[in-house]
């Protein structure tokens, strides 16, 4: 166990070198020079030195590479180009929003998800799969975008039953939940077909063994059959899909965070787009890759819990 | 292998494969290829079908909402929604077409070459594969996007490019199932080249899998495109595309939300289209998916 942890361990930080060295290169080969970018096209000759020699960029490619590797495994991303605070501190003031948005949307997912796929591998080729099997197709066809808009011109704008702005802060945590709906819906909309479709097909596959036949033959019940035989065995898949989905539920949040103006990473780095804050844009992506292995990494321990088969080698 | 009489150097049941996917389509397939069609021939006949140019602005139809004059209404420039929505088909189709038409084949390269060649090959150009994946793919496009400019090439090399590592796993799984078939052997046996046994005989018997992915995909890449515009890296105004419209319809959303909810569902039909076909596709192909279909 230890074992297979320092391995995994050893592959998350692998990839996160990698990473880092692509956003290394990314950044200094693409055409553009950030001095030009921060200071615009009339700065004097003088400036432009003395800028590049604050960000270090005078040093040779190899230094600086070295330097911005030692400074990134330090949690230090540099500072922000426009309002010169650190970029880590920037992202966390930021972070929870978005987890708290992203983790509610997948327990809401997940809630609803999984009890619809039982029920779609259960009547399977009946009208409740059908429909099912349609309305899942839908949602994981969804931007993000839109089913934020569709919610936001429907419950807030038409019904009035939710505030159009869910700025985030607001006093009290039933205000604060009250302000969350429509977000955490419209993200979960899409993490539900996505749990939906494929708890239905490992639902089926698990339904068609032996030691189900084994165990309606012994007399158990049909209810406990579905719910603690077969769908106990789902579970792996459903994690797998789970942690695949959760990487790219946090990085479709920032669709949801503009359309509901809450404030969150997404809403950070389209700041740092619009401002041409390079230091910042770079050191989110860093950050949004840091959560994607450690979701990762989460969903392989995950597998022991569910299945007391699988060994960690 | 002892009872074969003659070995064959082609894959036994890929044609067959492919002649009975036209014969056997399904129910979800006809309605994705039917709105495909329409939304391409309404691309096609854009101007045809519309009575104003996409960017003429007519400042006293200022959000006019749907109506005779303008079927859809017109939006905060008094544009025509319609006819910027049938312009903005062109983009969206064009873009996610040629966007998974440079990552099918790229990808596909890389995977087969992984598969076939194994070992170091193998393990440094997944390893690759795996670092593009770690990153999200929609924050990976909007950096890509926003580090090289929103041009229409650029969004196309930013999208193909975070699909490239689905259709190199998949080509490489599906290789490596391949590699030791008969035809296979028969074709070392013959002395032909590697790259002849991998792109004249292998290909074509892996090239199923790699269209489920590509339509599936295609639905990925007008999403990607559609978000891509909506936080304003799209191409730039005044070309329609979807992303745009409703990017500039949320600014009048609380007046006239139609002008955000009409491309908004444009998109939501042309994604649910390729899904649909990717779908029945795959349950055509993956005998395993088709076998807990009937």
């Amino acid at each position: 166990m230890l074992l297979y942890l320092a391995k995994r361990l050893g592959f998350a930080v692998v990839t996160l070198l990698s990473v880092l060295t692509l956003i290394f290169l990314m950044v200094r080969i693409l055409p553009g020079d950030p001095v030009l970018m921060i200071l615009g096209d009339q700065a004097s000759p003088e400036s432009v030195i003395a800028m590049r020699q604050r960000l270090g960029l005078d040093q040779a490619i190899g230094t600086q590479y070295l330097h911005f590797l030692t400074n990134a495994l330090k949690g230090d991303l540099g500072n922000s180009m426009v309002t010169g605070r650190p970029v880590s501190q920037e992202v966390l003031s930021v972070l929870p929003y978005t987890l708290e948005l992203t983790f509610a949307s997948l327990f809401i997912g997940l809630l609803l998800g999984v009890p619809t796929g039982v029920w779609a591998a259960v009547k399977r080729n009946k009208v409740p799969d059908y429909v099912l099997r349609f309305v899942s197709l839908l949602g994981l066809s969804l931007p993000g975008f839109v089913s934020a808009i569709v919610l936001l011109i429907v419950f807030a704008i038409n019904l009035r039953w939710f505030p159009v702005i869910s700025a985030g802060g607001g006093e009290g945590f039933i205000n604060r939940l009250w302000q969350m709906t429509l977000p955490v819906i419209s993200l979960a909309l899409i993490m539900m077909a996505y749990i939906t479709r494929v708890t239905r097909s490992a639902m089926l596959e698990v339904l068609s063994q032996d030691f189900i036949r084994t165990a309606r033959a012994k007399g158990a019940r049909p209810w406990v059959v579905i719910w603690r035989h077969a769908l106990g065995n789902c579970l792996i898949p459903i994690s797998t899909v789970v942690g695949l989905y959760l990487g790219i539920l946090i990085g479709n949040s920032v669709l949801t965070e503009i359309v509901f103006s809450r404030p969150g990473l997404g809403k950070l780095i389209l700041t740092a787009l619009s401002q041409r804050d390079y230091t910042l844009l770079q050191g989110m992506v860093v950050v949004y890759t840091l959560i994607v292995v450690i979701v990762n990494l989460a969903t392989d321990l995950t597998y022991g819990l569910f299945d007391p088969r699988v060994q960690y080698k | 292998m002892k009872n074969s009489v003659i070995l064959s150097t082609q894959p036994d049941q890929a044609p067959r494969k492919a002649r009975s996917i036209l014969v056997r389509m399904n129910l979800s397939m006809w309605i994705g290829f039917a709105i495909i069609s329409a939304l391409v021939l309404a691309a096609i006949l854009a101007s045809q079908l519309s009575h104003y140019p996409p960017a003429k602005q007519n400042l006293f139809d200022q959000l006019s909402p749907p109506g005779a004059a303008y079927v859809l209404g017109a939006d905060q420039y008094g544009r025509d929604i319609w006819s910027r929505l049938l312009f903005g088909a062109r983009y969206s189709l064009l873009i996610g077409f040629l966007a998974v038409l440079s990552a099918m084949i790229i990808g596909t390269f890389i995977g087969m070459i992984a598969g076939f060649k194994g070992g170091k090959v193998d393990i440094i150009l997944m390893q690759i594969m795996d670092v593009i994946l770690a990153f999200p793919s929609l924050i990976l496009g909007i950096a890509l996007v926003a580090l090289m400019g929103a041009t229409m090439t650029n969004i196309i090399a930013a999208i193909a490019f975070t699909s490239v590592p689905a259709f190199a796993r998949v080509a490489r799984a599906a290789v490596i199932t391949q590699r030791d078939r008969e035809y296979v052997q028969a074709c070392s046996a013959m002395g032909f080249s590697g790259s002849r046994t991998l792109f004249r005989h292998i290909l074509p018997a892996i090239l199923p899998e790699v269209m489920v992915l590509a339509s599936l995909w295609m639905a990925n890449a007008v999403r990607t495109e559609a978000s891509l515009a909506f936080v304003g890296l799209g191409i730039a105004p005044p070309a329609p595309t979807w992303g745009g419209m409703v990017r500039d319809g949320f600014q009048v959303i609380l007046n006239s939300p139609y002008l955000a909810l009409f491309p908004s569902l444009a998109i939501l039909l042309l994604v649910l289209a390729f899904n649909l076909i990717g779908d029945g596709l795959r349950d055509l192909i993956d005998p395993r998916l088709k076998d807990s279909h009937s």
